[in-house]
């Protein structure tokens, strides 16, 4: 029997749209028309990984029952393999199950303005919301944070939707959060999505500003969290519990313990920590195969531990 | 089935249901921590100390407007901190559409006094984007009802009976514990549709 909360999908569309970003149209594989979905709504497609099936969440930056569920689809290096097939194995015509769409992300229709902060990659959803408010003529603002050096790639994804509301900004110093927040008229909602740092920043700097919880809203992703697990410093002499949904790096911050940390997307290098005992769980796009495989360093921002006990030098 | 056709019976029911109701529960103000900005709005030229919390007063709100219904009140400029004083309710809320769609997130409005005022106030807020979690509500003073009728149409306000007659079409209203946030009126119902002249005991709503 047909599972009806499954889609069974085939790629009508797949192109880089900038190195490292591919957008894929899924549509209906038996050609039918696809549920409708709201703006902000994801899918989680399952997708071959090397040993397992992997599910992997992505948002639909559009949704029509015809044309297709539209998605971008980041290339990472610290995925099990879900954004690896999409960039190097998927091709037009095959076919993907998928989960029928989840708005876990929506716009507030009683918003009299909506205030859009995403950061990399985080863009999608703010892409789908974006469309949808010129579409009914809601009043908005999207502030796009791009990495040192994608300025441009963002720019070119924004260009068909340019407009004086629409600004890229070049690191995260190049967005003053707490003037942009400050001038905010009464019945404006802020969506973030972006690495945590930056969706923490948002929530701190709109509930230090009086801003009520409803008005803030912010979807997290990518594989931040895990199984919880011990980490003991040996240098410094404590023991910290990592939660399931936090990061070795906010553990360690939150324990009081100064670290460097620049990019907290595994990207830079900075944070990295020699490991003493335990097998790190690499999440990173820093460290080679090789030093993966020694497991002698780990960088706390996004990578986790195999073993119940990790212990740094630190 | 024809209308004319229901047994009378039925055409009786509601009359037999027990009475529901919606009257709106209000909590005593306070300012919320974590608020940018206070603004504490009231139609009473002193507001009953219940609409406080104890442990404040309404000099605890930063800015304060009050209505002082006295033709020796001035317009003055406002926008800072302390009292401002206004000539009339419609005054007072006249300019408070006027600051709110000038104003910036994090504000947090409370209004004390009359249940229609109360509500005339939120109104305003909801208006200008406020949600309920940056408004504060608390009616206090005599319980005056604006009634509305629903075959005509017509507000009828200052209503402290069970009954009253409709202003508009002359009917005798059966004032129901229905209150109508969109409205801001309370529902009143012809109560001697069925039988002419058979209008019910009439209570007082403030008891």
């Amino acid at each position: 029997m047909m599972d009806t909360q499954t889609l069974t999908l085939a790629v009508a569309e797949a192109a880089f749209v900038a190195p490292g970003l591919r957008r894929i149209t899924l549509v209906a594989a038996d050609g039918a028309r696809l549920p409708p979905a709201a703006p902000g709504a994801h899918v989680t497609l399952a997708l071959p990984g090397e040993t397992r099936i992997l599910r992997n969440s992505y948002t639909l930056v559009g949704a029509d029952p015809c044309a297709g569920y539209t998605m971008i689809v980041r290339r990472s290096e610290r995925s099990r393999g879900g954004s690896r097939h999409i960039h190097e194995v998927l091709q037009v015509g095959d076919v993907i199950e998928a989960t029928m769409p989840h708005t876990l992300f929506a716009l507030h229709s009683q918003a009299k303005k909506h205030l859009l902060i995403g950061g990399g990659i985080g863009i999608t959803p703010l892409l789908a919301f974006v469309a949808h408010l010129r579409a009914r003529g809601g009043l908005f603002e999207l502030h796009q944070i791009a990495g040192a050096g994608e300025a441009c790639v963002f720019e070119t994804l924004l260009a068909p939707r340019a407009g004086e509301r629409i600004h890229v900004h070049a690191g995260r110093t190049g967005l003053d959060l707490v003037a942009l927040l400050a001038a905010q008229p009464l019945g404006t909602h802020v969506y973030t999505c972006g690495p945590a740092g930056l969706m923490d920043a948002v929530d701190a700097t709109a509930a230090a500003l009086g801003w009520p919880r409803s008005h803030v809203h912010r979807e997290d992703f990518g594989a931040a969290g895990g199984e919880p697990f011990m980490l003991r410093l040996a240098a410094s002499g404590i023991e910290i519990a990592v939660a399931g949904d936090q990061t070795m790096l906010e553990a360690i911050e939150a324990a009081g313990v100064d670290t460097p940390s620049l990019c907290r997307g595994g990207a830079c290098g900075v944070c990295i920590v020699p490991v003493r005992e335990g097998t790190p769980e690499h999440r990173d796009h820093f460290l080679s195969e090789g030093e993966r495989a020694r497991g002698c360093h780990v960088m706390p921002c996004v990578s986790r531990s195999k073993s119940p006990v990790l212990v740094l030098d630190l | 089935m024809e209308f004319h056709d229901v047994p009378r019976t039925l055409l009786l029911l509601p009359r037999m249901v027990a009475p529901m109701s919606n009257r709106p529960r209000y909590a005593p103000l306070m300012p919320v921590a974590g608020a940018r900005a206070h603004l504490l709005v009231t139609d009473h030229a002193v507001p009953a100390a219940q609409a406080f919390d104890p442990r404040c007063s309404e000099n605890d709100f930063a800015e304060r407007w009050t209505v002082v219904a006295h033709a020796m009140v001035l317009p003055q400029p406002f926008g800072g901190p302390g009292v401002q004083h206004f000539r009339s309710a419609s005054h007072l809320l006249a300019l408070l559409r006027h600051r709110l769609g000038a104003e910036t997130m994090g504000l947090r409005l409370y209004v004390a006094g009359s249940e229609p005022f109360v509500w005339d106030a939120a109104r305003v807020a909801f208006d200008a984007g406020m949600g309920r979690e940056e408004l504060h509500l608390f009616a206090c003073g005599q319980p005056l009802r604006r009634v509305w009728c629903v075959h005509c149409r017509t507000v009828n306000p200052g209503v402290t009976t069970t009954v009253a007659t409709c202003a508009g079409c002359g009917v005798s209203l059966s004032v129901r514990d229905h209150f109508s946030r969109a409205q801001n009126a309370w529902m009143g119902v012809q109560c001697d549709a069925e039988v002419p002249g058979d209008v019910p005991a009439i209570k007082d709503l403030s008891a």
